[in-house]
């Protein structure tokens, strides 16, 4: 039996899916712009419309943005209690819209802000939510959203449901899905809406301060990049990042590292790639003294190629390899240096 | 106000996951010998916890819904310095999922301490790593909540407090003033935890300073906890499998290596 201090839910009141679609300083995050290209997918399975969800204040200029992206409509409200970002005013406000409309799904890109305001949306609303998740599908019968998760340190994918309750919602870090072409020729449909009831702020912004990490490198950020060298451990120290940083810059691309070497300060912790960092999926993941713990891989697993260089043949990294050499990772990456600046000389 | 009460709940006896290990045959978990210990990201909550004590006064409060053997871990937070701790536990609350958890843990705060002051949460376990609880306790409570604190500094006089908080992807830290009561959870590389006190420890087990409560005390219907009050159920488990991957392994010479590697990440057109 289902609490009775709930709201009761009719499964079938609930159509379509949402996507909350994060901006800030006047840009939309890549991760909502992701999830709009997965939520057109599962949306085809069931038969409904991708709406964006979009909050703040003088919003018009990116409000066509998630239709390029693909969403059928935007639903927003441009209000003046909305121009700051505080959580529990912009959750209030994603409830107050999904009572209106009872969306079956809502996604969230799991940003820092993501990760912060979906879970208050979901408990006022009395439903579940699955946090990070790697992989989505629908059923089309039961229409109940799988939501896929690594849990337990990453040791074990759980595969989660909200059958009885609706809105189903989710949040996934960004960079799990692709980002889906823009397309300005696009069509869709901008549906303003007031928010009446919202709560009262109970407090104020007094301000930021942007404080970029230490960061010598001059490389792009991993997600950015579509070649990423990797550090781990098995470099021992600021001379092997620097060696493979150097290696980074030969190819174009850019360095990042494990938590171990983020953890030792041999790299910006903006670097750490993997479950409690960033997930990167270039075309190109080159990782060098990585033992290929789970919660890394967790990070990178989505890359199209993944290479490794480890002196330990029984390395859990060479599970996950394309390519893997077993060795030293200072005279591999040293002998790659020097074919790779003959190769530019040609 | 003229006391500050600061309620950090805390997941107790969580597994240490690094400790965690895959049967390399069966690629089931073995989870025998796997050693407890309260949530760490939990401690550097209770550290910003006691940071404000010790500048402002006050009495810190550490409750977890746990198994029983979940006591001994929130007596290690009075060795840190808490004054009390409450242990939530009972059959009922057994497969709990994170809207049921904090709907028990946030019941028993508005029971026990109706006027407190702050809540402070760790930014999130290390065994489910979903960060949910913390506002799902301030929807509960309907409270305002931020997440990622570094630092607060209440103001008792008028009531408010200013918080501090790191936006770890975005590089950005802002600011708030916010009345009180108020949920923050604490951002994981803040805060470092100070030690533990055995002394302290010892006497919170003599002294009884853990209360253990059971659903008898906190009157919460039994269909809106555990596994009855959880909406989102487990449909199934997996072992995260590796994908197909080509799996060509090199060993010989580097310099022979390099020139391997570099070949085939041009055939496969990564590298021009
Ligand atoms: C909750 C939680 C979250 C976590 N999140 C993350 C995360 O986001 N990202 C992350 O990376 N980790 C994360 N971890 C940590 C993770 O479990 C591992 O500890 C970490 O990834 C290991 O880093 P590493 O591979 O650099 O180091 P190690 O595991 O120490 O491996 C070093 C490797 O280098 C090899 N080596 C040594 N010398 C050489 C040499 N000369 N040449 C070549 N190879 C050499 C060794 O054989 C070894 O395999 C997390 C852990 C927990 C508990
Ligand atoms: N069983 C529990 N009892 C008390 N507090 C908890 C419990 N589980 C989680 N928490 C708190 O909620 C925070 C976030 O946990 P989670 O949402 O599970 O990642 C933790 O850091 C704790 O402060």
């Amino acid at each position: 039996m289902v609490c009775p201090e709930w709201n009761q839910v009719n499964k079938n009141d609930y159509r379509g899916i949402w996507v909350y679609v994060e901006h800030f300083n006047g840009k939309i995050s890549e991760g909502s712009l992701q999830l709009i290209g997965k939520a057109k997918e599962l949306a085809s399975k069931l038969g409904v419309d991708v709406a964006a969800i979009m909050l703040g204040k003088d919003l018009d200029k990116l409000l066509m943005e998630p239709i390029y992206y693909g969403a059928d409509k935007v639903i927003y409200a441009n209000d003046d209690r909305l121009s700051i970002y505080l959580p529990h005013i912009y959750a209030a406000s994603v409830v107050e819209l999904a009572n209106k409309y009872k969306p079956e799904i809502i996604l969230f890109a799991a940003t820092k802000r993501g990760r912060e305001l979906a879970p208050y949306v979901a408990n006022t609303l009395r439903s579940g939510i699955t946090a990070d998740c790697t992989a989505l599908d629908v059923d089309p019968k039961t229409r109940d959203l799988d939501q896929v998760r690594p849990t337990y340190g990453g040791n074990i994918l759980a595969h989660i449901r909200t059958p009885t309750r609706r809105p189903q919602l989710a949040s996934v870090r960004p960079n799990v899905f692709p980002t889906p072409p823009r397309d300005e020729s696009k069509k869709g449909e901008l549906v303003e809406e007031k928010l009446s009831k919202l709560p009262e702020p109970r407090g104020r912004y007094l301000g930021s301060k942007s404080i970029t990490e230490e960061d010598e490198s001059g490389l792009p950020p991993v997600e950015k990049s579509d070649i990423v060298v990797v550090a781990g451990k098995g470099v021992n120290g600021v001379e092997g990042v620097k060696l493979l940083t150097d290696l980074a810059k030969l190819l174009n691309g850019t360095i990042g590292g494990t938590k171990k070497v983020t953890d030792a300060g041999w790299l910006p912790t903006s670097r750490q790639i993997g479950q409690t960092g960033r997930t990167i999926r270039p075309a190109l993941y080159i990782g060098m003294g990585v033992s290929g713990a789970i919660q890394h891989v967790f990070g990178m697993n989505e890359s199209k190629i993944i290479v490794a260089v480890n002196s330990d043949p029984n390395a859990p990294i060479f599970n996950y390899v394309d390519y893997g050499i077993v060795g030293d990772y200072k005279q591999v990456a040293e002998a790659l240096l020097e074919l790779l600046r003959e190769r530019k000389k040609q | 106000m003229d006391e500050l009460t600061i309620v950090v709940p805390v997941k107790a006896a969580v597994p240490n996951i690094t400790a965690v290990r895959l049967d390399p045959n069966t690629h089931n978990l073995v989870r025998e010998g796997v050693p407890l210990m309260i949530n760490p990201y939990d401690r550097n909550a209770v550290e910003l916890a006691l940071r404000i004590k010790d500048r402002f006064g006050g009495k810190v409060i550490t409750i977890s819904m746990a198994p029983p053997n979940g006591k001994d871990f929130l007596e290690s937070t009075i060795g840190m310095g808490v004054d009390e701790g409450i242990l939530i536990t009972d059959r009922v609350f057994a497969g709990a999922d994170t809207l049921a958890t904090s709907h028990a843990i946030a019941k028993s705060i508005a029971k026990l301490y109706p006027n407190f002051s702050l809540i402070i949460m760790g930014e999130e376990t290390t065994d489910s790593t979903t960060a949910h609880m913390p506002a799902q306790v301030a929807s509960w409570l309907e409270i305002p909540f931020v997440y990622y604190a570094t630092d607060a500094e209440p103001n008792i006089k008028d009531g408010t407090v200013k918080i501090t908080r790191y936006l770890e992807d975005e590089g950005l830290l802002e600011e708030f003033i916010y009345n009180m009561p108020i949920i923050m959870s604490v951002y994981r590389n803040s805060n470092p935890p100070r030690d533990i006190s055995l002394n302290r420890k010892i006497m919170a087990k003599v002294n009884g300073l853990v209360k253990v409560l059971t659903n008898k005390e906190l009157g919460l219907n039994p269909d809106c906890v555990g596994l009855k009050g959880s909406p989102t159920i487990v449909a199934k488990i997996e072992d995260a499998k590796p994908l197909p991957r080509k799996k060509q392994i090199f060993q010989g010479d580097p310099k022979e290596g390099a020139k391997w590697l570099l070949e085939n990440l041009v055939k496969e057109g990564v590298i021009r």
